[in-house]
């Protein structure tokens, strides 16, 4: 099922050469709030990353909130869009949304499970909260 | 300045519409033709399993297998090809060393250098022998000064040059002070092999380890030389073809190096080692690390000079490999945009996380050169690094 949030960064990445798209993902990462330094826990990091991930969830309103913060910037541009389309939903929502953007603005290469980048174990973990949480 | 691009076909590929820069080669390097065509005729025309057939191919390929052996021999200047058995690479040389002095190492300690990769630390602390690590200063040169041996001693087990910094240790100098103490030392020559020429004679050492693809061979293929003073260790590992009586009650082995080399070899990985030294020998060791030195010393010291740059790591002979990072950009960041520039490099912790520790950082961006790469590639490397910084400005 097709997303308008996703469907709006696909926009907004077509046609692009990758020097525009990295400079792009890059104003992304800039306009991600940081995470405050106090989250960012051993418990609270994701390993397997190349560069350092960290999570937070909570529910607010019966929807979950997702804070997710990297000290990379191409990574922290990546995680930006990835909270636009999942952030702010309920459980149920994020577990059964297809993330097809990632392939789509051609960023696919980040999710390949051999990749250390690891943006699969990030993307993995919101799954597992979000089926806790739903059930 | 002598380019020998042309001899190894995949430069001559072509990364996202760029020229490939490869600047990977701490971590494999790319293959010569002659390899490529050596691994491909020996399938094509000689593939037989060794030591075990009367037949033809059999014979043929035992023939080229122990020639290469030889070949290996001669190169690292062994009294004798008996000391040179074929392994899957220098991690798995060195486990077998750990493995088959197990008994001596358990509750013991290996003396190391701060500047070591994992491979050089996890097999002595799956052996269950403590680690030491001979420090380094700021610059990472090795304080041999305050080597300290212990009773409890067993082993020092050092890099001949660092996959991290280039920086080369003073190997020789160690092996002194072992011999003065009687404790054997292991050289792990995977970052060295392919830039330096080794002399095991020379160099005093009773073990040394390198993996075949650094050198321009196959994946897959090592080598461990070990000394005849340790000839009659135990085997690491154990099944046909290194045994002389099997029965049910006891075994007996066989003499080295077959007694090492437990199921059937990578025969066609120790062929294509032997091609690659032949390809080596044919530029010449030091014609090679001439040509090294200079491409590696102009590009070190472009880009130390280039605004917002640190490199780590500066002794007094340096090869390889080149450490830096840029101010506030993460190596990640910088290793991204570089290869869409076509310029390959390694970021991270390069399996070296307690050196990462002294150097005060979490990773590094790591150039890391080879007998093709050019003062051409290394301008590329320092336009991509501009690129890099004015996009993250």
């Amino acid at each position: 099922m097709r997303d308008a949030v996703q469907d709006d960064i696909i926009k907004q990445f077509d046609g692009l050469e990758w020097l525009d798209k990295y400079g792009l993902l890059i104003s992304f990462a800039k306009e991600l709030e940081p995470m405050d330094e106090k989250f960012k826990t051993e418990e609270n990091s994701i390993s397997g990353c190349q560069s350092k991930v960290w999570i937070r969830t909570y529910r607010e309103n019966g929807k979950m909130i997702i804070d997710l913060d990297s000290d990379a910037m191409i990574t922290r541009g990546i995680i930006s869009l990835l909270l636009k389309v999942v952030n702010n939903r309920s459980p149920r929502d994020i577990v059964d949304l297809d993330l097809y953007f990632i392939e789509e603005i051609g960023l696919k290469s980040n999710l390949s499970p051999a990749r250390a980048d690891g943006l699969a174990s990030i993307i993995r973990r919101i799954r597992e909260v979000a089926k806790r949480e739903a059930n | 300045m002598t380019d020998f691009k042309k001899d190894f076909p995949i430069l001559e590929k072509e990364i996202y519409g760029k020229r490939l820069v490869y600047l990977d080669n701490a971590a494999t390097s790319q293959k010569p033709s002659y390899v490529i065509e050596t691994i491909s005729e020996f399938y094509r025309s000689d593939n037989g399993n060794i030591h075990r057939g009367v037949h033809y191919l059999s014979e043929v390929s035992s023939e080229k297998y122990e020639k290469a052996r030889e070949k290996v021999s001669d190169f690292i200047g062994a009294r004798d090809p008996a000391e040179v058995t074929f392994t899957a690479g220098t991690t798995d040389s060195i486990n077998q060393v750990a493995c088959s002095l197990e008994p001596i190492l358990k509750g013991n300690e290996v003396l190391i250098t701060g500047v070591e990769h994992h491979s050089n630390i996890v097999p002595w602390q799956l052996a269950g022998a403590k680690l030491r690590a001979i420090p380094i200063d700021e610059d990472c040169n090795l304080l041999t000064d305050s080597i300290e041996i212990t009773d409890k001693t067993k082993l020092i087990a050092i890099s001949h040059v660092s996959n991290v910094l280039g920086s080369v240790n003073p190997i020789k100098e160690i092996t002194e002070i072992a011999k003065d103490h009687d404790i054997p030392v292991l050289v792990d020559a995977a970052q060295s092999i392919q830039h330096l020429p080794i002399d095991v004679k020379d160099i005093g050492c009773d073990f040394l380890a390198f993996s075949g693809h650094k050198m321009y061979a196959a994946t897959g293929v090592g080598v461990l030389y070990t000394s005849e003073r340790f000839s009659d260790i135990m085997p690491a590992k154990g099944g046909g073809g290194m045994v002389d009586k099997v029965t049910l009650e006891r075994t007996t082995y066989l003499n080295p190096p077959l007694r090492y080399e437990a199921g059937t070899p990578h025969i066609a990985g120790a062929i294509s080692v032997a091609a690659a030294i032949d390809y080596m020998q044919n530029i010449g060791m030091d014609e090679i690390r001439k040509h090294e030195h200079n491409v590696y010393s102009y590009a070190r010291k472009k880009l130390l000079e280039t605004d917002g740059v640190t490199g780590y790591g500066n002794t007094d002979e340096m090869c390889g490999s080149i450490s830096f990072n840029l101010d506030n950009i993460h190596q990640y960041d910088t290793g991204m945009i570089l290869d869409k520039m076509g310029i390959a490099v390694r970021t991270g912790h390069h399996c070296a996380q307690p050196l990462m520790r002294s150097l005060g950082t979490e990773g590094t961006v790591r150039a890391s050169f080879a007998l093709y790469n050019t003062e051409e590639d290394a301008d590329m490397l320092i336009e991509g690094i501009e690129k890099v910084r004015m996009m993250y400005a």
